[in-house]
């Protein structure tokens, strides 16, 4: 490595601190991944999503959760009471040189502490301070509790995802997994606080931002509402595929591995896309009567949907592994995929050709573990992680002494009383 | 004086279509960017098919109602780029814009002989996001996706569904949805650096990459671990543990129970409720709600370990109590004694009865002049300097040609008859609406 300093992310130079839980923390990392300065302000002893596993090698410890590992990249840690009188006074001298706060507490918390965004912005009138909560913070559920789990429920997720009954007769509705109300809360959360900084670069104003992870969800189910506010619809579960008014030609066929595969075919069989399909299947022998000039009929096609899809598509997909129906599909224009679980991504040549994966060294552990990287390759600010999750409090030396001046003694003091 | 917005002075130049990159640029639209979507009748994508044309109304370019939600803040004009003609016309436009984003395949904006290399020389600092299926760059940059295949291949499709059963995916384009707000990002993020350093860029953002990382903390199981998801029990439904599995993490949050969906009176399609207990004390407040039951006694559920363990018995149990109770007399229950409970809701349910959603103002109406006036959805969020707000209701195709090509470029009435007689505003055998017709006089 050379000396000169690589290129910092687009968001370089601003510091961002993040008071925030699973509801947030997702969100400090969009940011610091993009080369904010992201002081995570910890409760002494740690937050507490240091405890949700998986953990590694399945030791239970707060310093080894994966979990918090995995959405605390490129942040400091400190651990402050913002509820004591010093730990409020010591966040009100960091909020006056911050530009952005992040914060998940319950609606009023901050406010109830004199921390709030009126409290803050006489002394920083650039600050940007998001409340990102799961309902806002106003109305009627303002103050009611939340899971991942229950923001997939109220949102609209579930009302769209599960089984065909002929699949599943009793199946509930289903909760897609991975934490993605939470995603979906910190995707816009990041989207307001951009447009507050690029006002901000402009202007020199900061403003508040009162971000619900309700809302966020509910406007995350594409055309169910317009469905319903155009048409009246309620639209109907279906294995693997888009919720619709009525059923729906399937998508998603077993391959000869047991993998599945999603193959877009339903509203775009014509004679043309039907030779391009009969091209592909003849390869493998599987084209059966497709290359007959009667499909070259439009009429002939629309009756013979079912036979196209359930019998044709159906039987080439259940004849090869699941990777090699993509591949191919995809080499002749079709758009279909593999699907796959996560694990299957680790060796995925694209995502190696991009450069996708890091890896990340976790020097107290003498081990380096790879992490997903960037999910657009920006050409003249580019991202990257700064580094690993921080343990605990591992900053409060270079942050309480080195940035706001108090002695070793002073902060031992704060140690012993439970502020820091 | 009018209230500011955080994108005054903002001009996108939009060749986006269908649903992400158009879901991107109502954003910033919303946030008071100038959006010009360019279109063209004859491939359009987002307008047609339509499954969302009030059943009133005959389907055409200007009555889709979810082309209409998603379009909301922009402009349209209508132009063939892929003439000599029309290029030279978007290369004034994007000359006096500061983003052009798309959201076509990998090749296409180069093919045209619009790349960054002649975006960059037309504008020096201009914002170029490109939103491709698989990114501009690696082996694979030729695919193409709709959101359901970028779901599949990167990962999310699996993460949905129960033990045993095949994937139930996400019922529908959740990485066009998603993929938008990442468009979203990476303009104004580039903008943001713009505006600190005075250089534009290329973002080059890809939906099927844009995916994998909201598999969330299985990727670290996998990498520090070397535990897939490919086992028993897993995806384990709406629970947090498949009971008679081994004890691991399903990266949704803690594993607890209960932990799951109910069935609520009077067992419609969508009466069901979701019921989470975080902690002992949790699961005690969920006792005292349903009355005390002798069932809840047993010792087997007195620990979260006997709870996880025994969850069919449990779960039968909640649901005995639960389908006696509308969904949302159940939630205000449950949440006026501390337990997590909320409504699985429809989208009627969100627009019709959702009381949060009622008192945030979510869905108001916006008059559109081919489908009247329909409720849009509004932001999840609220700035309290620049708001976003949806100004204007979806451009009908090709609505502000006159006012971009006049007022903006500089180009004369002739200038205009001209460009509808050859074919570059509009295919000259086409029919045109009446619109059209009246800014040619």
């Amino acid at each position: 490595m050379t000396g000169a300093a690589p290129p910092a992310g687009p968001l370089a130079g601003l510091r961002v601190l993040e008071l925030a839980d699973e509801k947030g923390q997702f969100c400090g990392k969009l940011l610091g991944d993009l080369g904010a300065d992201v002081v995570k302000i910890e409760p002494p002893g740690g937050e507490r999503c240091r405890h949700v596993g998986p953990f590694l090698d399945d030791v239970p410890d707060p310093q080894r959760s994966l979990s918090f590992w995995y959405y605390n990249t490129s942040k400091r840690s400190i651990t402050l009471d913002v509820a004591s009188a010093d730990g409020r006074a010591l966040f009100a001298r960091l909020a006056a040189k911050a530009d952005v706060v992040l914060e998940t507490f319950a609606p009023g918390f901050l406010a109830a502490h004199g921390l709030g965004y009126k409290a803050m912005a006489p002394d920083n009138t650039g600050l940007i301070m998001c409340s990102l909560t799961p309902f806002g913070q106003t109305g009627p559920w303002r103050d009611y509790l939340s899971a991942d789990l229950l923001h997939m429920a109220a949102g609209g997720e579930m009302a769209s995802c599960g089984y065909d009954t002929s699949d599943a007769p009793d199946a509930p509705p289903i909760a897609p997994g991975g934490g993605n109300a939470w995603h979906m809360g910190c995707h816009y959360a990041m989207m307001a606080i951009l447009a507050a900084l690029v006002h901000r670069s402009v202007s020199g104003e900061g403003q508040y931002i009162d971000a619900s992870i309700h809302e966020a969800c509910a406007l995350t189910t594409e055309s169910a509402i317009a469905n319903y506010v155009y048409r009246g619809e309620v639209l109907k579960r279906q294995t693997g595929r888009h919720h619709a008014a009525g059923t729906t030609p399937r998508t998603q066929f077993r391959a000869s591995d047991g993998n599945y595969v999603c193959a877009l075919l339903g509203g775009r069989l014509n004679p043309r896309f039907v030779r391009e399909l009969a091209e592909l299947l003849d390869g493998y022998g599987m084209a059966g009567d497709l290359k007959d000039p009667k499909y070259q009929d439009q009429a002939f096609v629309t009756e013979n949907t079912s036979h196209i899809i359930d019998d044709l598509v159906a039987n080439f997909i259940a004849s090869v592994p699941a990777e090699e129906a993509y591949h191919a599909a995809q080499q002749r224009g079709f758009t279909w995929g593999a699907v796959r679980a996560p694990e299957a991504l680790l060796d995925d040549p694209h995502l190696h050709d991009r450069g996708f994966w890091k890896q990340v060294e976790h020097p107290e552990l003498g081990r380096s573990f790879t992490y997903p990287g960037e999910v657009a390759i920006y050409s003249d600010s580019p991202w990257r992680i700064a580094r690993r999750a921080p343990l605990i409090g591992e900053h409060n030396l270079e942050i309480f002494c080195g940035e706001l001046g108090l002695s070793r003694g002073e902060l031992a003091v704060l140690a012993e009383n439970g502020v820091v | 004086m009018p209230r500011p917005r955080a994108l005054d002075n903002v001009r996108v130049v939009d060749f986006s279509w269908v649903r992400a990159g158009p879901w991107a640029t109502r954003w910033l639209g919303a946030f008071g960017a100038e959006v010009i979507k360019i279109e063209w009748p004859e491939n359009e994508r987002g307008r047609l098919p339509s499954t969302t044309t009030p059943q009133h109304l005959e389907s055409n370019l200007n009555t889709s109602g979810n082309f209409n939600d998603t379009n909301v803040n922009k402009k349209s004009l209508s132009l063939n780029v892929r003439s000599p003609k029309g290029l030279e016309i978007v290369k004034r436009l994007i000359a006096v814009s500061d983003v052009v984003i798309e959201n076509f395949s990998s090749r296409v904006l180069r093919n045209w002989g619009l790349g960054y290399d002649e975006l960059r020389r037309i504008k020096p600092d201009v914002v170029y996001v490109s939103m491709s299926g698989y990114g501009h760059t690696g082996r694979n940059h030729q695919y193409t996706t709709f959101g359901p295949v970028a779901q599949a291949v990167a990962g999310l499709t699996f993460l949905s569904g129960l033990p045993d059963q095949p994937p139930a995916g996400w019922g529908w384009s959740y990485m066009d949805d998603t993929g938008g707000m990442y468009g979203a990002m990476c303009v104004l993020t580039g903008l943001y650096h713009r505006n600190t350093t005075g250089r534009g860029q290329h973002i080059d953002l890809s939906q099927m990459v844009a995916s994998v990382p909201l598999n969330g903390p299985a990727l670290l199981d996998i990498t520090a671990n070397g535990r897939g998801s490919r086992r028993p029990g897993f995806p384990p439904g709406n629970r947090a543990h498949w009971p008679g599995t081994p004890l691991v993490s399903n990266y949704r949050g803690p594993t607890v129970a209960p932990h799951n969906a109910y069935r609520t009176h009077p067992g419609g399609y969508n009466d069901w409720c979701v019921i989470v207990c975080h902690s002992d004390e949790e699961w005690r407040r969920l006792v005292q709600v349903i009355g005390t039951p002798s069932w809840a006694a047993d010792e087997r559920f007195a620990t979260v370990a006997g709870r996880l363990r025994h969850q069919e018995d449990l779960d039968a149990l909640i649901e005995a109590w639960s389908v006696t109770l509308g969904k949302y007399e159940l939630t205000e229950r449950c949440q006026a004694a501390g337990v997590r409970a909320l409504p699985v809701q429809s989208a009627e349910d969100r627009v019709e009865y959702d009381p949060q959603l009622r008192h945030r103002q979510m869905y108001e109406a916006l008059e559109h002049p081919a489908l009247g006036a329909h409720k849009v959805q509004n932001a999840p969020f609220i700035l309290s300097r620049t708001p976003a707000e949806n100004t204007r209701p979806s451009p009908l195709i090709g609505q502000h040609t006159r006012e971009i090509v006049e007022d903006l470029l500089g180009y004369s009435r002739d200038d205009l008859r001209a460009g509808f007689a050859d074919g570059t505003f509009w295919p000259a055998k086409r029919a045109r609406f009446p619109y059209q017709e009246e800014m040619l006089q």
